[in-house]
């Protein structure tokens, strides 16, 4: 990667987070209020008399949790499920009820960290931009400043101070950008994502859940290709097929009578078995990509790449412990189609003018990053290409993430397990 | 000619070795897995190499392979390479060793005897014979290509398959004056160097296209 990329790369990434942080001010104010009355609603619940009125007071601290698990969804790239169980009996039972599960003191524990942790993160990102420029032009009106006024945590007081200290907050503030804010959302979203999540036993219920419906939807969707497929060959190639044996018998007994109109017939049976043969080669490509068997999905994507009409870089890396390790069939070919759609939705609709595809085995997923630098606004919703991308990959138990802000190019990230 | 065939399918190999010795040329050798190719190919040193792309072992691009190696020790051998389906990456890994006595089928095209009989001889008088899907797979590429007129993209494109003037006047039915014209004017608005020479004319297309 050329150092320009890569800066560009950082500054995304900075941005991205930045804008997450941003975000996350919007739960954290309601999770800092909600802190500061948790101790009346403790107190009050102490006295017992509260108790049938907390699961109204748990309401709105469930909207809020609601709410921070979307937010939180669309980095991570999977939904967090609610761990909630359905409420039970009377509303003092219930309240009683929301004592015991192990989900109301993670919300709380959730909401403390975040109210305080949410605005600190969020303050400091938005606030660390402005700040590099605020430092930068310091050396020019230092002197205009109050007293005291300090930069790198010393006081500025003399030309050779002033000249030198605001350069390094500067750098100081970039570091911090590069480093700490990225990490920053990440732990936000990871703290989310753990205490806001089911716990460990009911995580699995629901993974056992979740995998059973993917496996449905898996089963139901080779099913779909089977028939589709059965389709092709029966209304297309096997009825071609028909009709050229009925010219061919016509050929046969005309060729006395008629040389002439049997040679026509002859012909038009070659035609028809042309066209047959090109049936035939659609409905193989929709199967399996012949290309797949005979260059392994990085040749395959290679090939793919080769044949656009914008430069496309490709970065593959299938390696394991040093070893290459085939992916299984219905994986290559999910990654195949789902790069070949991307390509396709760039070509057709990005506008860009050049493209990124990187293919990368980690550990038992195999990650999949289609980056271009086009025009963005990417709706997953309208698109049917991007419809398409994800229900193959959530058939095989993948993630789709989309990342297409208007003007600054779309992201396609898509992780498919392969096994081990 | 001398030809040698590399085919796997018994009855498709066959069928082959009917159709050429009926038209007067002589299979010297038949291989029907990869490995065996280059050793026939380096021993005969036939006329022309008629090899298809999957083959045992490995049933994976065995002949394409063999057809690239062959060229490296024998630069001059023409070789036709068949395929159930073209991919436009193989096309180009074909030609990166030069245009020249390269022929590049669907087996399909098999089935048009005269038009097969006629791509091999022009494969190997060294001259080129491209699928029109791969023509086709190599034009959707070159966006440039928008500033032709349909009928010179048609005439592009047969050009690029190998074809000579007399061949595209006759396949679209126009005069061999009117397509020289439509040459000219290609040439000029993809900014290749004119050349009158038909072979040089389709390695400058295809370079183009390739590029």
């Amino acid at each position: 990667m050329g150092l320009e990329k890569a800066m560009k790369y950082a500054l995304r990434r900075s941005r991205d987070a930045t804008t997450f942080l941003a975000g996350g001010l919007r739960t954290a104010l309601p999770a800092l209020l909600g802190t500061c009355l948790l101790p009346l609603v403790a107190f009050l619940s102490i006295l017992v008399i509260a108790i049938p009125w907390l699961p109204e007071v748990a309401r709105p601290l469930r909207a809020l949790t609601s709410a921070e698990r979307r937010r939180v969804a669309r980095v991570l790239g999977h939904e967090i499920p609610e761990p909630y169980a359905p409420p039970r009996g009377t509303s003092f039972e219930q309240g009683f009820a929301l004592l015991r599960t192990p989900s109301t003191w993670r919300d709380l524990a959730w909401m403390v960290l975040h109210g305080y942790g949410g605005l600190l993160a969020g303050v400091m990102a938005v606030a660390l931009w402005p700040s590099i420029l605020f430092s930068l032009s310091l050396p020019l009106w230092w002197w205009a400043a109050p007293e005291g006024s300090q930069s790198a945590f010393i006081v500025l007081d003399s030309w050779h101070k002033a000249l030198t200290m605001p350069f390094l907050q500067a750098g100081i503030n970039i570091l911090a950008l590069w480093w700490l804010v990225p990490r920053l959302a990440r732990w936000q979203a990871w703290i989310a994502a753990k205490l806001l999540g089911p716990t460990r036993g009911v995580s699995l219920a629901e993974r056992v859940e979740q995998l059973t419906e993917t496996r449905a939807e898996a089963l139901e969707a080779h099913g779909a290709e089977l028939r589709r497929i059965e389709r092709d060959l029966h209304d297309g190639t096997q009825a071609q097929l028909v009709s050229v044996a009925l010219r061919l018998g016509l050929a046969d007994r005309r060729f006395d009578a008629d040389p002439g109109a049997a040679r026509a017939l002859f012909l038009e049976a070659r035609e028809g078995i042309e066209d047959a043969l090109t049936q035939l080669r659609t409905v193989i490509r929709g199967i399996y990509p012949p290309i797949l068997s005979d260059r392994g999905l990085p040749g395959a994507v290679r090939a793919l790449a080769a044949g656009q009409h914008i430069p496309i870089t490709v970065e593959i890396e299938l390696e394991v412990g040093g070893t290459e390790r085939r992916v299984p069939a219905a994986v290559e070919a999910a990654a195949y189609f789902v790069v070949a759609e991307a390509l396709t939705n760039i070509a057709k609709h990005s506008g860009a003018a050049a493209a990124q595809v990187t293919l990368r085995r980690d550990g038992d997923r195999l990650r999949i990053i289609v980056r271009d630098d086009g025009k963005g606004g990417a709706d997953p919703a309208r698109g049917s290409g991007l419809a398409g991308i994800r229900r193959r990959v959530a058939a095989l138990d993948g993630d789709t993430r989309v990342d297409s802000p208007v003007g600054a190019g779309t992201t396609l990230e898509v992780e498919l397990p392969c096994g081990s | 000619m001398r030809i040698v065939i590399a085919e796997d399918n018994a009855l498709l190999r066959e069928g082959l070795v009917l159709l050429l010795t009926s038209d007067g040329h002589e299979v010297v050798a038949v291989a029907d897995t990869g490995p065996e190719i280059v050793p026939a190919l380096l021993a005969h040193r036939p006329d022309v190499a008629v090899l298809d792309v999957r083959l045992p072992p490995g049933f994976r691009d065995e002949g394409l392979r063999a057809a690239i190696e062959a060229r490296k020790a024998l630069p001059d051998l023409p070789v036709l390479v068949l395929s159930q389906y073209v991919e436009e990456t193989y096309a180009t890994e074909l030609l990166a060793g030069g245009a020249q006595g390269i022929g590049y089928l669907l087996k399909d095209r098999v089935g048009r005897v005269e038009e097969f009989l006629d791509a091999l001889q022009r494969v190997a008088a060294g001259g080129t014979a491209l699928d029109p899907e791969v023509v086709s797979q190599l034009m959707t590429r070159r966006s440039p290509l928008q500033g032709l007129t349909p009928r010179e993209r048609e005439v592009l494109a047969l050009m690029a398959q190998g074809h000579d003037n007399a061949t595209i006047a006759k396949t679209l039915v126009i005069t061999e004056r009117s397509v020289s014209k439509h040459i000219g004017s290609i040439f000029l608005k993809l900014d290749l160097p004119p050349s009158d020479s038909g072979h040089r004319r389709v390695l400058a297309v295809l370079a183009y296209l390739n590029a």
